[in-house]
């Protein structure tokens, strides 16, 4: 039996503005609970919304990066409900007249996922249990947020989580999210449903709410669309019903049945005039806008960068910044992004941390990568000096000014160690000459080790092969 | 308009988060009824159902945004003032089951 | 010196001459306050006042408002001061902030002496749904007749001479209405010329901050203070804002005034419509062109529903913050659904829940066209019907009510066109947010009627000055009810 596999998206993207949607507290995910509040989150009576602009500009920008129609008059509605989490009995959102309609976004195998709306809304209140006991934290009431839907376009958990991570990548790369799933940032909906191949009648859709993770959204739907293939080979109905996915026991698990849709009688907020947003201002607000990742690669590529090296950069924000910001240097493209995806990552991978917090400049970086390329040092040197600098939380500069490092260049006493490397070892100069390159490889390690990785690496290859060649 | 029933009343109210005795709801019954009369005068009206709805007074557009500036905040003491479910930090309520 | 009957000119004089001085005015008016048998009061701000006057800042003593006392509806939000909207469910709630139209008040040096009774929630046109009962009209004694509402506590205050200028709120009538049945000047300004913040929201599409005063100069005057931009309340307006006193002896030569036959017509007391006529007469006489149009009675009628339609629908969203958890007078209950439940069964009237269930009721899917959204609609045609006619004049003019304040004990007939019609036509003006003012025009068994004026949004100016015209053939200013013995 084969299944058509229907796969929506609904994600909840919380903005990094200073303020809030609709008032001016700060916008903290970490301050001590309700020291984030104005009167307005308290739904005191009588205070009134006032919208942001930062975070209009934001909207403006990812719908953009969307590829969607951008309206140019601004309204918010009411979704009225009552819980405990919602000071004002309502929401304000958009519901008629989204300020992004009819997008897409491209996945690395060139599908088109289409976006079918981007709208801002506001957050709730944090809440948690404790015993019999819930507690109520309101600096989150009020925190700008995007709610991007897409199209039923996604076939699989791969697709699924692949969508989240572009947006994530979006929102960080244009400054407007800080796009953390584990703090909340990033939060997903997934709408999963399968029909047979052929057949006309679309299955029932099942929700799973409140994924906050990447891996577990493809691990979600994953399960999902093999519980449902399961249960209609055995001939059984799927109930239209909301589920959750148990991390513990890596499936998904009922959280209630998909009960008559709540009716939020939505209206137009009297409070909020329609706003209108100038051509000029739409205009500003892209022309302004942070380069995306995919943008970044184009760079990239046009600086001489693979595609891999390209794409590892680009799995983070700050990482390009860093490298951006270290190519000022003049150094090389090339050596720059390996150093950076290979030596400085692997530091940040052991120590945990994240490149902000990194103690070596990328400035100081990239004059290291110019020294390299200069002949002043070799790579093992650089290394070395990379490794004090950041644990002993020295410039660089002292560092090289302590160990006073230099690179033997003298060609005449390389030649020398080459000759009797190669006295001791005439099965190289053989392999050699039958094609087996690896061998150079090996006697630049022997060269090294007897130079204890201050030979320069250019003449030392040099010589190798013009001594070989000359046997 | 078709005649509203209690059934249906009670439902509302209890979305609306409060209850009625039986004779509000029938008193609210007949406030229906007589709506329904009145809103049944609207329909007469030529060209009604022709127009856009309107929220607003009249025609207003502002172009004013809000700049992204942090102000003044309300202490938590202020904020929890006057709410009789607290303990210093959060406003606290019997367990919520979602 | 009769403090009663004062204008705010007379005050400021008497203040200015040293006759009187700012704390003795504030006494004697918190005197009168706790003397008041009209039920005008939901709290007597006597500390907080006294408070305020000793911090007069002597820099504004060239203002108008400086030193005066002042009363506003319970339903302004007022720092370290009780604020119910006459409701149980706001009982012992004491905000932290003031509305903005409080700040400017204070900033001129008016002094706050009391919150009004008040139509719970604003809801409601006869002064009697409030948690303390019934408010009065001081014109009647024997306390039969209603004062109407829902700004019943504040109309009550300056009828009764207590205070010179009173703030309410208008969203259907409610200061106009009361301001006809009280003798007294009810003006409501354009949609977004007086900010909004914080005033308790009942349908913010048709709130208005309004007031009332005993004459049309002081009404011209109060807009001047109160009017302009406040960043804090979006739908708050622009426009550049005028001084609404230099226009108010304007000529009548000219202006153009349109009455609306079929809301005469569908009045019958002929006390009314006498002196409606004698002032058409004086503002023919004066070279004004009154013309009787036409609207077609359909339109009209639809007014009343569309109003209570949308006001209810608004009114269920904006008070869906009331449920005890933040503020407010919380009955406890095993869950968060229970507590909610019961605060808000206890702490709403009947007369409140029964609207809010109307209003919720128009928004669900399945009535929302029907309902909710004819009346949007039906909304824009009456609108429409109006502006038309301010095309081609500068007022429309009308008698306010169709007879002076009914008794409490009555009851309407709810289809007949005198209650559609003429009871509930004023609507048309949050409706558009035409800016509009009753005022006095005769007697009837000693109790006052009025006539009221609405014009194109932004034209107070115009507006004012055919009210002060009418006020000056009239003479009908700075009435107070009954004589020496007062409440």
């Amino acid at each position: 039996m084969e299944f058509n596999v229907v796969i929506g998206l609904e994600m909840h993207v919380e903005m990094n503005t200073k303020s809030k949607m609709f008032s001016s507290a700060p916008v903290s995910y970490v301050a001590p609970s309700n020291t984030c509040l104005s009167l307005l989150d308290m739904s005191f009576p009588g205070t009134l919304p006032s919208v942001n602009k930062q975070a209009i500009v934001n909207a403006i920008r990812l719908s953009h990066a969307l590829h969607m129609e951008i309206s140019d008059i601004l309204t918010f509605e009411r979704k009225n409900y009552f819980y405990s989490d919602l000071p004002k009995g309502y929401q304000i959102t958009q519901a008629f007249n989204p300020i992004g309609k009819n997008g897409y976004l491209t996945l690395n195998s060139g599908k088109i996922i289409r976006v079918e709306r981007l709208h801002i809304e506001e957050d709730t209140c944090r809440q948690f249990h404790i015993g019999n006991e819930s507690y109520l934290d309101f600096n989150r009431a009020g925190i700008p947020l995007f709610e991007i839907v897409t199209l039923p376009d996604i076939t699989s958990g791969s697709e699924a989580k692949e969508v989240l991570e572009t947006i994530r990548s979006m929102v960080t790369f244009l400054g407007i999210s800080e796009g953390k799933a584990e703090l909340g940032n990033l939060r997903c909906d997934v709408n999963v449903s399968l029909s047979e191949k052929g057949s006309n009648k679309l299955g029932h859709k099942v929700e799973i709410k409140n994924l906050n993770s990447l891996a577990n959204i493809q691990k979600a739907v994953d399960y999902e669309i093999s519980r449902q293939s399961n249960l209609i080979k055995e001939g059984k109905s799927i109930k239209q019903e909301t589920r959750r996915y148990d991390e513990a026991h890596k499936r998904t698990v009922k959280l209630r049945e998909k009960v008559d849709a709540v009716d939020y009688k939505f209206f137009t907020d009297p409070n909020i005039p329609p706003i209108k947003l100038s051509k000029e201002f739409i205009k500003d607000a892209i022309d302004s806008s942070l380069e995306l990742a995919s943008e970044k690669k184009v760079r990239y590529k046009a600086l001489g960068l693979n595609d891999y090296d390209s794409s590892l950069l680009v799995n983070s924000k700050d990482i390009t910044d860093y490298f951006d910001e270290g190519l000022k240097t003049g150094c090389s493209v090339k050596l720059l992004a390996n150093w950076i995806n290979v030596d400085v990552q692997a530091i940040l991978n052991k120590e945990n941390i994240s490149i902000k917090e990194f103690n070596i400049s990328s400035i100081e970086l990239g004059n290291l990568v110019l020294l390299v390329e200069q002949d002043k040092l070799s790579n093992k040197q650089a290394r070395e000096i990379l490794l004090e600098a950041h644990s002993s939380d020295k410039k660089i500069e002292k560092v090289l000014q302590e160990r006073n490092f230099s690179l033997v260049n003298d060609e005449a006493k390389l030649l020398d160690i080459i000759s009797e490397l190669l006295d001791s070892n005439p099965q190289i100069v053989t392999d050699y000459k039958e094609g087996k390159d690896h061998v150079i490889g090996y006697l630049v390690g022997q060269v090294n080790k007897v130079t204890n990785g201050n030979a320069n690496p250019k003449i030392v290859h040099k010589l190798i092969i013009q001594e070989i060649k000359r046997r | 308009m078709k005649k509203v029933s209690k059934e249906t009343l009670i439902i509302a109210t209890r979305k609306l988060m409060m209850e009625m005795s039986d004779e509000e709801y029938d008193k609210l019954t007949s406030d229906f009824e007589t709506i329904t009369m009145q809103m049944d005068l609207i329909k007469d009206i030529k060209g009604v159902d022709d127009v856009e709805p309107m929220t607003f007074p009249f025609e207003i557009t502002n172009d004013f945004l809000r700049d992204d500036v942090v102000e003044e905040t309300i202490t938590k003491e202020d904020a929890l003032k006057n709410s009789k479910r607290k303990n210093g930090d959060y406003i606290v309520l019997p367990r919520v089951v979602k | 010196m009769d403090y009663k009957r004062m204008t705010l000119l007379d005050l400021h004089k008497a203040i200015t001459d040293k006759e009187v001085a700012p704390f003795d005015l504030v006494k004697y008016a918190i005197e009168l306050a706790k003397q008041d048998k009209n039920n005008a009061f939901e709290y007597i701000c006597e500390k907080e006042a006294f408070e305020k006057v000793k911090t007069l800042d002597e820099n504004k003593k060239d203002n108008l408002l400086y030193g005066v006392p002042v009363v506003i509806k319970d339903n302004y939000s007022t720092k370290d001061i009780p604020t119910t909207a006459s409701s149980k469910i706001l009982e012992g709630y004491v905000p932290i902030f003031d509305a903005e139209v409080v700040s400017r008040l204070e900033n001129e040096g008016a002094i706050l002496i009391g919150k009004t009774t008040m139509d719970e929630l604003a809801m409601g046109g006869s002064g009697t749904n409030g948690h303390l009962g019934a408010a009065y009209n001081p014109w009647d004694k024997s306390h039969k007749h209603m004062i109407g509402g829902s700004s019943s506590g504040s109309a009550a205050a300056v009828s009764a001479g207590i205070v010179p200028i009173s703030i309410g709120s208008d969203t259907g009538d409610s200061v106009r209405k009361p301001a006809s049945y009280a003798g007294l000047v009810g003006f409501k300004p354009t949609w977004g010329r007086i900010s909004r913040y914080g005033l308790l929201p009942f349908a913010c599409s048709l709130d208005h901050v309004a007031y009332f005063t005993r004459n049309v100069f002081d009404s011209a005057y109060l807009l001047n203070v109160l009017a302009g931009r406040d960043n804090k309340d979006m739908s708050s307006s622009f426009n550049k804002v005028e001084d609404y006193t230099s226009r108010l002896d304007d000529s009548l030569k000219g202006k153009r005034i349109a009455v609306i036959k079929e809301i005469n017509a569908s009045i019958s007391d002929k006390v009314v419509l006498n002196a409606f006529n004698k002032t058409v007469e004086y503002l023919t006489s004066q070279g004004a062109i009154v013309d009787y149009v036409s609207i077609d009675s359909k339109i009209l009628k639809s007014i009343y529903p569309t109003y209570i339609i949308i006001s209810s629908a608004e009114a269920t969203s904006n008070y869906a913050n009331l449920d005890g958890v933040k503020f407010g007078n919380m009955i406890d209950g095993d869950s968060y659904a229970d507590l909610v439940i019961k605060t808000r069964t206890e702490g709403i009237s009947e007369y409140a829940k029964r609207r809010l269930v109307i209003g919720s009721f128009s928004l669900l899917k399945d009535n929302r066209e029907e309902l909710f959204v004819r009346a949007q609609k039906c909304r824009r045609v009456i609108v429409n019907s109006i502006s038309k006619v301010l095309e081609q004049y500068d007022v429309i003019y009308n008698p306010a009510s169709p007879s002076i304040a009914p008794f409490i004990k009555s009851t309407k007939n709810k289809i007949a066109d005198e209650y559609l019609i003429a009871d509930n036509y004023m609507a048309y003006a949050n409706m558009g947010g035409f800016p509009s003012i009753t005022f006095p025009i005769g007697f009837e068994k000693n109790m006052p009627f009025g006539a009221n004026l609405s014009a194109k949004p932004f034209d107070e100016a115009l507006l004012l000055n055919i009210a002060n015209q009418i006020e000056k053939f009239t003479g009908l200013a700075n009435i107070i009810a009954g004589d020496d013995d007062g409440i």
